[in-house]
């Protein structure tokens, strides 16, 4: 019966025969002939460099090698192809989650994953190492870090920025003193004098000495750890006696000096040897760096860590982890550490709330500086106000009421005008004041002056002026429309014959057929017969006449027929002033009618074809045609200067003008009043002829609102600018 | 060479007044008709059957696209495409042999109402210029665009006040004339607008073939010739009997510029008394260019054979109702240019387009 054995044993097998001294480990494998393994000489050509993963990659061939990408390519196998970009209405590309995109992952080699990877690990720093734990406590509560703590600079950082100040100065107004250059300093030449920013004075910082030492011991230098050398880790916690003055002298070195940049401490002080570790040369170096980066501290303070895992339960020990007695270490505690008043210390779990500090202390402390007291016989300088006694208040009328000032005299007491009013007895005859006078029984009423009023004394003609001023006004054409057409049967006030004649009376004045103004009936008020002549007014002036485009339209059948049928001379009064003005003629139409072909009915004007016209016509684009000016499709051509259009238009803009002057000029000859007129009218025309002429000039190729002075630019970063100081 | 009056042939088929007539170009073979019935029709006017009282062209093809009835024709120079406008706002490029239209003009960017008159230029006829009673005259380019109702004109000239009732292509310049009583030559080359007033309004335009001169039908009844350099009127051909102040007659230049040749919109009283359609036909006046005389005055009957359903075909109720008799007035004309012999051919009211010749 056979069986095939298993690979194991059949290697054990081969081994056993091959080498069979092998008592200890694993016996090589058997020789191959193929293979020589007697470390003789191997061409270049048939040596192979492979990675971990056998893949034959010859960089950085002692590390292994390094490869990223298709052969250290950002291609691959097929080459580079640029991804494309798709993204539909549908089908959004930013929606795609899991759209081939390029991570930096893609172009990192192993090492460089790696390190990735290393710097991965999250860590809280040292300063919140402490959450949940009261190890950082008295460091906490000691000063004001742990409420403020500024990362970046403070406010009052940036306003002494605002005020010029640059780091590096003092505070304070510039000193004229001499150039301090260390090569001259032997010539003392005092004429040569700057102006510089003061020194930087760092601020003294007194320090309660809280320790036992000597004053001016500032303990030994000893080998720190990295992350505590550098003092960046000032804020953490400072229970070690030792280090205790140190640290506080940082922390106010940091705290109250301007100097922002890092405070290379003075280390020269060292005890014994200086020796490698203790070299004051460059803190940040590290000897001893050896091996791979990976090693590296990342996180500030982060060794405590590892010091916790040494010695967890004693915290205030930092460099050694030594073990310490209990009795000794309370004994040691107890040297800093303050006790209870009753000498005992503090219950576990609980920490001396210590005592503020310094600085604050000696602001904040009232007891400190009490203040002094006030002698038993000292009496205040001054007097306060009595208050008023309630029993004695008398309301303002009542004092109003005892008040012996009769108005002249409060307004002289109030520096105000004296009115140029006066007395009623100033217009009041003798007779009416005698009258008054037996009537109240009073005797001492002044003297009656019997003046008239400004507003009364008044001739007959000014009175009469007054009047006629306030008659209503009428333009002329209304006027004249409505006496037109007031002697049909629907005219108004047809059955009241004086109403219709002081209507007619009214409308003659105003239409100026009749230069007297209507007059008052005697029997009636002024203010009647203004208020009659207000509704006169509104009356006519439904009558005014239509212009332009509605007056062609709506014409009196009588007036039309007229006007087709007679000449322009023999329409009556009456029609012409609702005949619609006559249409301007061409001038060139006229000559047309005429049969006077040629120059009168020709005009030119340019015009704009359009590229495409011009090229379909195979001709050259005219001169004055600029290229891509003239967008297609609007080819209107331009009247440049067409001389009956000019006249046309001026025609039509002075149209009103000239119908003034029409209804004053003798066309309408029958009411001689226009005449009178007339004069006033021409001038009127003329001072619009005139106003015509004197329009402003305006310079169409500017625009001034467009190519005006540009506003400065400090009014543009008032509007726009940034409100945030930050810069 | 005298004037050819004598009828060769009459075109029938249209149901409708026929507003144009226009021969396809050198040598002028055929004649295209448009009606108010809405289709084109293509004749050959030689080839006859011999029918009493006239013989009958031979109808080849109907073009039947327009939805109103067809106002404008124009054949371009190599007979193979031409243009026709109408009521329907559109201008159609057709093709002549498949009878389809190639091109439509019209849509958003056409015209705003009927299309009035229609013409090709360009090189190579490659613009359609038409005008209309929305007061545009609009360049149409043959070669790009108006698929169906799409495309833009190429250029859109604005300037007429009233609707344009004739255009005229000459080289680089457009003639147009418009109700407004202006003659507008449109110079591409120069970019100048030549505007010529007129008393009346203008209802037909006839450039001479050097381009110097033209004939406008105004509706005061007369015919100018206008010398297009000065804008002078170089002679006026009128006739007492003769009269047009409301419809759009056409005005031609014919016989190698010899003879002015218009419609009339008063019928003939004059023709041969025999016929029972004397009163009825229309008046062809012609006058010699030169001396302004009246050299023939032609009555065009009412045709349409000897079917006997002429006198039906004339009188129709009119909108109030009553019956009346339609008049032959002529409204178009078209003479015939190159080929042998000088001919022309009128087309009005009555739908038969009689085509005459030397005799």
């Amino acid at each position: 019966m056979s069986y095939k054995r298993s690979r194991g044993t059949f290697e054990a097998d081969i081994a056993a025969q091959q080498s069979p001294y092998v008592i200890f480990g694993t016996a090589l494998p058997p020789l191959d002939p193929e293979v020589r393994d007697d470390g003789s000489f191997v061409p270049v050509w048939k040596q192979e460099v492979r990675d971990e993963r056998g893949r034959k990659r010859l960089h950085g061939a002692f590390t292994g090698g390094w490869s990223a990408g298709y052969f250290n390519t950002v291609g691959s196998k097929e080459g580079w192809t640029p991804s494309t970009f798709v993204s539909s209405r549908t089908n959004r590309h930013k929606d795609d989650s899991h759209a081939a995109s390029q991570r930096p992952e893609d172009f990192m080699d192993d090492e460089d994953l790696a390190d990735a990877e290393e710097s991965k690990r999250i860590q809280a720093t040292a300063a919140f190492t402490g959450l949940g734990s009261t190890e950082d406590d008295a460091s906490r509560a000691s000063s004001l870090m742990g409420l403020s703590r500024t990362e970046s600079e403070t406010m009052g950082t940036k306003l002494l920025r605002k005020m010029g100040w640059k780091e590096g100065q003092g505070v304070g107004p510039k000193i004229r003193r001499t150039a301090r250059l260390e090569l001259r300093n032997d010539v003392d030449d005092k004429s040569n004098t700057f102006l510089f920013a003061p020194e930087n004075i760092p601020m003294i910082g007194f320090t309660r000495k809280l320790d036992r030492k000597g004053l001016g011991y500032a303990g030994e230098s000893t080998l720190l750890p990295a992350g505590f050398s550098t003092k960046t880790s000032g804020f953490s916690a400072v229970h070690d006696d030792i280090d205790a003055d140190e640290n506080i002298d940082d922390l106010k070195q940091s705290r109250f000096s301007l100097d922002l940049g890092r405070m290379k401490k003075e280390r020269g002080r060292g005890g014994i040897g200086i020796g490698v570790l203790n070299d004051t040369g460059s803190d940040d170096e590290d000897h001893y760096e050896i091996g791979p980066r990976i090693s590296y501290n990342r996180i500030i303070g982060g060794d405590r860590k590892k010091k916790k895992a040494a010695a967890p339960t004693n915290s205030a020990v930092k460099t050694r982890p030594t073990f310490i007695p209990k009795k000794a270490g309370l004994g040691r505690v107890a040297l800093g550490v303050r006790k209870c008043h009753d000498g005992r210390l503090p219950l576990d779990g609980f920490v001396f709330g210590k005592e503020a500090d310094t600085l604050l202390s000696t602001v904040g402390s009232e007891q400190k500086y009490p203040p002094p007291e006030i002698p038993a016989d000292w009496v205040s300088a001054k007097v306060p106000k009595l208050q008023s006694d309630p029993n004695t208040y008398v309301s303002t009328a009542d004092a109003a009421k005892a008040s012996t000032l009769d108005p002249k005299s409060r307004a002289a007491l109030l520096g105000e005008k004296q009115l140029p009013s006066k007395s009623i007895f100033d217009f009041l005859s003798p007779a009416a004041r005698d009258h008054l006078a037996s009537v109240t029984g009073k005797t001492d009423l002044p003297e009656a002056r019997g003046g008239v009023p400004a507003g009364y004394a008044l001739t007959e003609a000014d009175r009469l002026q007054n009047l006629i001023n306030q008659i209503p006004k009428m333009d002329m054409e209304t006027a004249i429309a409505a006496i037109s057409r007031g002697v049909g049967v629907g005219a108004p006030y047809a059955e009241d014959e004086q109403k219709r004649s002081r209507y007619r009376a009214y409308l003659e004045y105003q239409a100026g057929f009749n230069k007297n103004p209507p007059q008052k009936p005697s029997q009636t008020s002024t203010d009647d017969w203004l208020r009659e002549l207000k509704e006169f007014f509104e009356c006519a002036r439904i009558f005014k006449p239509m212009t332009g485009l509605m007056a062609s339209r709506f014409t009196t059948s009588s007036s039309s027929t007229k006007l087709t049928a007679g000449s322009r001379d023999d329409v009556g009064d009456k029609d012409v002033l609702s005949r619609p003005p006559a249409k301007p003629q061409d001038p060139a139409e006229e000559a047309a009618k005429l049969g006077m072909f040629g120059p009168l009915t020709r005009s030119v004007v340019n015009f704009y074809p359009t590229r495409l016209l011009c090229k379909r016509f195979n001709v050259r684009p005219p001169a004055h045609v600029q290229p891509d000016q003239e967008p297609a499709g609007s080819g209107r051509a331009r009247n440049e200067a067409p001389p009956h259009n000019d006249a046309y238009d001026e025609q039509r803009a002075s149209r009103p003008e000239l119908l003034a002057l029409k209804f004053g000029s003798g066309s309408y000859s029958s009411p001689p009043a226009a005449v009178l007129r007339d004069p006033a009218s021409v001038t009127e025309a003329e001072a619009i002829v005139q106003k015509q002429a004197d329009k402003p000039a305006i310079d169409s190729t500017r625009n001034d609102a467009l190519e005006g002075a540009k506003a400065g630019e400090d009014v543009f970063k008032a509007i726009f600018g940034d409100s945030d100081d930050d810069d | 060479m005298d004037f050819p009056s004598r009828p060769l042939s009459q075109l029938l088929g249209s149901s409708g007044p026929v507003h144009a007539v226009s021969y396809s170009a050198s040598p002028g073979t055929y004649i295209l008709t448009g009606s108010a019935d809405r289709s084109i029709r293509l004749y050959n006017p030689s080839t006859t059957t011999a029918p009493p009282p006239l013989p009958e062209g031979r109808l080849i093809q109907t073009y039947a696209a327009h939805g109103y009835e067809v106002l404008a024709l124009a054949v371009a120079g190599d007979n193979a495409r031409f243009a026709s406008a109408g009521g329907d706002r559109a201008v159609f490029l057709w093709d002549v042999a498949t009878a389809q239209t190639t091109r439509r003009f019209g849509g958003a960017s056409g015209h705003g109402g009927r299309v009035n008159a229609v013409a090709f230029g360009g090189a190579g006829d490659s613009l359609v210029v038409s005008g209309g009673l929305d007061t545009t005259v609009r360049v149409w380019d043959t070669r790009s665009g108006g698929g169906s109702f799409g495309g833009k004109p190429v250029q859109i000239l604005t300037d007429a006040k009233d609707a344009v009732a004739a255009v005229a292509v000459s080289g680089a310049e457009i003639v147009a004339g418009s109700v407004d009583g202006c003659v507008r030559s449109y110079d591409v080359r120069m970019g100048r607008l030549v505007v010529d007033v007129l008393p009346a309004s203008v209802a037909s335009l006839c450039l001479a073939r050097d381009a110097k001169t033209v004939l406008v039908g105004a509706l005061d009844s007369k015919l100018r010739l206008l010398d297009r350099a000065t804008g002078a009127c170089l002679r006026t051909y009128a006739h007492p009997a003769r009269r047009n102040d409301e419809l759009r007659v056409q005005a031609v230049l014919g016989g190698k510029e010899r003879f002015v040749v218009a419609g009339d919109e008063m019928t003939a009283t004059t023709a041969d008394t025999t016929a029972p359609t004397a009163e009825a036909a229309g008046r062809i006046w012609a006058w010699d260019l030169l001396t302004g005389k009246v050299v023939a005055q032609l009555a065009v009957p009412w045709g349409g054979g000897g079917d006997g359903n002429e006198g039906r075909r004339r009188v129709v109720v009119g909108r109030d109702g009553k019956e009346k008799e339609r008049r032959n007035v002529v409204t178009c004309l078209a003479w015939k240019e190159g080929g042998f012999g000088s001919q022309f051919c009128a087309g009005g009211t009555s739908g038969v387009v009689t085509v005459f010749g030397e005799g």
